[in-house]
């Protein structure tokens, strides 16, 4: 039996905790904190809580308990699932937990790793591991920021899912993958320990590899009044591609893992532990194709290649292509690169590891490869010195923010309309097919479609630009159908943007009844009046 | 052949600077080093030319003085398109003012093999700012020279002989001027296109079959007293950041009748009106 012990948490006085009661107040001068990145219309919520610990927080858990009042959880908000839209009741934010905790370097694996509240972001996390400098612990952890700097070797933290504003504690609440997955794996990979705190106001401390499921499937979790619950793992199978839809599960797996990626479900993160990886210097590279299939087919050579192992491989297909050459001519300085060459039918982006001094002969192995698939090096944009590292970043979001501008333009004749963006992943085998699959069918529909994104991870983002309300329901029709044939393909609904309350429906497509009734039953066992974060993944 | 000589110099990525305000000295730490812009904007000119008149064999060689790592430079130069470059780098070098750096390049343009035709120059660097050593260079020379050129253009010539002269337009506080410079000559160049260029992944991979010759003190040739510190005619005594400006006045446009007459008001009070 694999048991763990809660920890009573010293309840602080409610009236100490900042709050903001009252629709009104919360609306008039907090309102961003009703809504997120998905722009999902939320409920009226009547408190707004700032805890500065977990003594405070544990005190507005017990306050709402009490009153019968449901909590959403509320981070750096940058979520596209709308998981931190609250649906009435409370708003906890976590903006007051935002500092490092520590650094240390683990002499078992051989890993740095950095302790960390949940909202500070991935940003400040990674200016920090930079610079080798932390507010606030020059004086907690002199010694081992000391041997830190020390060491020679720069390090990174992998995880990075574009939106460098997230919170650590919400990208590891969904799982946040992104380009860099491809080659790091998703947050799951990095983090070493949690605390949680449950609705009880208690907390679990968990660090990966101390606490596995039984050979039942299960994990028992005692309560600090010594009251057993028990975690029953689920029984799907999941799968087998980057994957953030629904509850983790797998035979003997870690408790830590349950709490990765559930979106918030089970309780709110109050410390995470990360590990760091070594950095070294890369080379981004655009390389143009003449089409769609010449590229999938570059990809699949570039996976297959035991020389060439790329940081990450983002597609752009003949539509994105065609919509960067517009909007170049509209403004160059808004793409900042050269003309895309009119002969190119598709783009493949990705970094590869670079000693200016001596590339080596991954490089020459490229060219082979680019050479099967009927592209020359030639053909590429490539650079290397950190200001064109830059502008290759402000290229990979130059996409995205030009289909969004459109979509805000057309929203202005009609409201309703919205961007249908894709987040499905198939296995590596299934990529030429879904492709294909997917292609033909945007393409006899007569909408207008870009595809571009992680192809590495078979995981490219569809983003269909609806024209007028009667678009928007044939492009809604392909969204269901499309995620049906990734499910039909072993893949899933979500990669990456999670499920929160938007995406809820497409979990049905993924999992049976009883598949969700598990996820249902885990969620009930540590939140039994399913006070957190109500109607995130689950209708509870 | 054509032979352009495009001197160039690596500069921090000046984003990233900051000053320390207790010793005055700039926090190098962490910091990029980059081709000066200018230098790159020189180097584009001369790309240009190339591409303009193919009927020329046109060879562009770039150097640049400064420590081993400024190779780096060289090599975005022969990434661009360069032919070859060449690094002067000496422990005798070290300290060197604008004049000896100049005399120092002077030194060693007989030393390139055939002649140069053309030198092209940023029109500063931005980390020193001073504008001075691609005149100086020159002046050392003998060699005329036109400076703040946004374009140029070789002339023609007859079928049989090439024309020695090159028009170069130059900007100035009030427009333009097209110049005639009869070559050989320097050329410093002070704004290029919006967008900087972007290599291919084949450029770049070719740029490391490329050579970078380097040179030293003793294959320039000239008196160790006229190198580096030693030689330099100036010295820096201090480096400290420009006082910041203070915030302007802005004036509210809601209300545009009063708006006009502040406006007024704040001119006639400096009487600039």
């Amino acid at each position: 039996m694999t048991e763990i012990r809660a920890e009573a948490v010293p309840r602080a006085a409610f009236a100490a905790v900042r709050c903001i009661r009252g629709f009104a107040a919360i609306a008039d001068g907090h309102a961003p904190y009703l809504g997120d990145e998905s722009k999902m219309p939320g409920a009226a919520a009547e408190y707004l809580f700032f805890p500065d610990n977990e003594s405070e927080l544990a005190a507005v858990f017990s306050e709402m308990g009490r009153l019968g009042v449901k909590v959403t959880v509320s981070g750096a908000r940058t979520g596209l699932a709308g998981g931190a839209v609250p649906l009435g009741g409370a708003v906890v934010s976590l903006d007051r937990f935002d500092r490092p905790l520590g650094v240390r370097h683990d002499e078992a694996s051989g890993e740095w790793r950095v302790t960390a509240e949940p909202r500070v972001t991935l940003g400040d996390l990674g200016e920090w591991i930079k610079k080798k400098k932390f507010p606030g612990l020059e004086e907690t952890c002199a010694e081992s920021l000391e041997r830190f700097r020390q060491d020679q070797q720069a390090y990174l933290y992998p995880p990075d899912p574009t939106e460098m504003s997230a919170s650590l504690g919400g990208t590891v609440a969904t799982n946040a993958s992104g380009a860099a997955s491809y080659k790091y794996g998703p947050t799951r990979d990095w983090v070493r320990r949690l605390r949680v705190m449950t609705a009880r106001g208690e907390v679990l401390d968990i660090r990966r590899g101390e606490y596995l499921a039984d050979d039942r499937g299960e994990f028992t979790v005692i309560a600090a009044d010594g009251a057993p619950t028990v975690l029953k793992v689920p029984t799907y199978t999941w799968a087998a591609t980057k994957n953030t839809a629904g509850v983790y599960a797998a035979p003997g797996m870690d408790l830590i893992d349950l709490f990765i990626g559930s979106e918030g479900l089970f309780g709110v993160l109050t410390l995470i532990e990360v590990a760091l990886s070594p950095r070294h210097d890369t080379i981004s590279v655009v390389q143009f194709l003449t089409s769609d299939t010449a590229a999938i087919d570059f990809v699949i050579a570039l996976r297959g290649d035991g020389e060439v192992d790329p940081e990450f491989i983002e597609f752009y297909d003949a539509n994105a292509l065609a919509l960067l050459r517009h909007r170049q001519r509209e403004n160059p300085k808004a793409i900042d690169m050269p003309p895309i060459p009119e002969t190119a039918g598709a783009a493949i982006f990705f970094d590869l590891a670079f000693d200016a001094e001596a590339p080596g002969g991954a490089f020459d192995r490229l060219r082979q490869i680019a050479g099967a698939c009927g592209a020359s090096l030639a053909d590429s944009w490539a650079g290397y010195e950190s200001r064109d590292l830059a502008r290759f970043r402000h290229f990979r979001h130059a996409l995205p923010e030009t289909v969004n501008a459109i979509i805000a333009r057309r929203k202005k004749d009609h409201p309703a309309l919205h961007k249908l963006g894709t987040d499905f992943a198939v296995p590596d085998a299934a990529l030429s097919e879904i492709w294909e699959y997917k292609k033909s069918r945007l393409d006899e529909s007569g909408l207008e479609w870009v595809a571009f994104g992680h192809i590495g991870d078979n995981h490219f983002h569809v983003n269909i630009l609806p024209r007028d309300p009667g678009e928007l329901e044939t492009g809604l029709a392909l969204y269901q159908e499309f995620a049906a044939k990734a499910v039909e393909l072993g893949g899933t609904v979500s990669a990456e943007h999670g499920i929160g309350k938007i995406k809820r429906k497409f979990l049905g497509i993924m999992y049976t009844p009883a598949h969700l009734a598990e996820m249902k039953a885990l969620k009930l066992a540590l939140d039994p009046r399913a006070t957190i974060n109500p109607g995130d993944i689950l209708d509870v | 052949m054509f032979r352009i000589l495009v001197c160039v110099k690596q500069v921090p990525e000046v984003t990233d600077v900051t000053v320390d305000t207790e010793t005055g000295t700039l926090n190098r730490e962490g910091v990029a080093s980059i081709l000066n812009p200018f230098c790159e904007y020189a180097l584009d000119l001369a790309l240009e030319l190339r591409h303009a008149n193919p009927q020329r064999e046109i060879e562009i060689v770039a150097v640049t003085m400064g420590p081993p790592q400024a190779r780096a430079a060289l090599m975005r130069c022969l990434e661009m398109g360069a032919e070859r470059a060449v690094l002067l780098t000496d422990r005798r070098f070290a300290g060197a003012d604008t004049w000896a750096t100049a005399l120092t390049i002077a030194g060693i343009v007989g030393k390139l093999g055939d002649d140069i035709d053309l030198i092209l120059v940023g029109k500063h660097a931005i980390d020193g700012d001073t504008a001075q050593t691609g005149p100086e260079l020159a002046e050392c020379l003998g060699l005329p020279q036109v400076t703040y050129a946004v374009d140029l253009e070789l002339e023609g010539g007859t079928k049989k002989k090439a024309s020695r002269w090159i028009r170069v337009r130059r900007e100035t506080e009030r427009g333009y001027e097209v110049l005639r410079m009869k070559l050989p000559g320097l050329v410093s160049v002070s704004r290029g296109a919006p967008l900087r260029q972007v290599c291919s992944l084949d450029d770049i991979l070719g740029a490391r079959n490329k050579e970078i010759a380097t040179m030293t003190a003793d294959d320039v040739g000239i008196a160790e007293a006229e190198l580096g510190l030693a030689g330099s005619l100036t010295q820096v005594v201090r480096i400290f950041p420009p006082p910041a400006r203070a915030g302007g006045e802005v004036i509210d446009g809601s209300d545009p009748g009063e708006a006009a007459r502040r406006l007024v008001g704040f001119l006639r009070e400096r009487e600039l009106v």
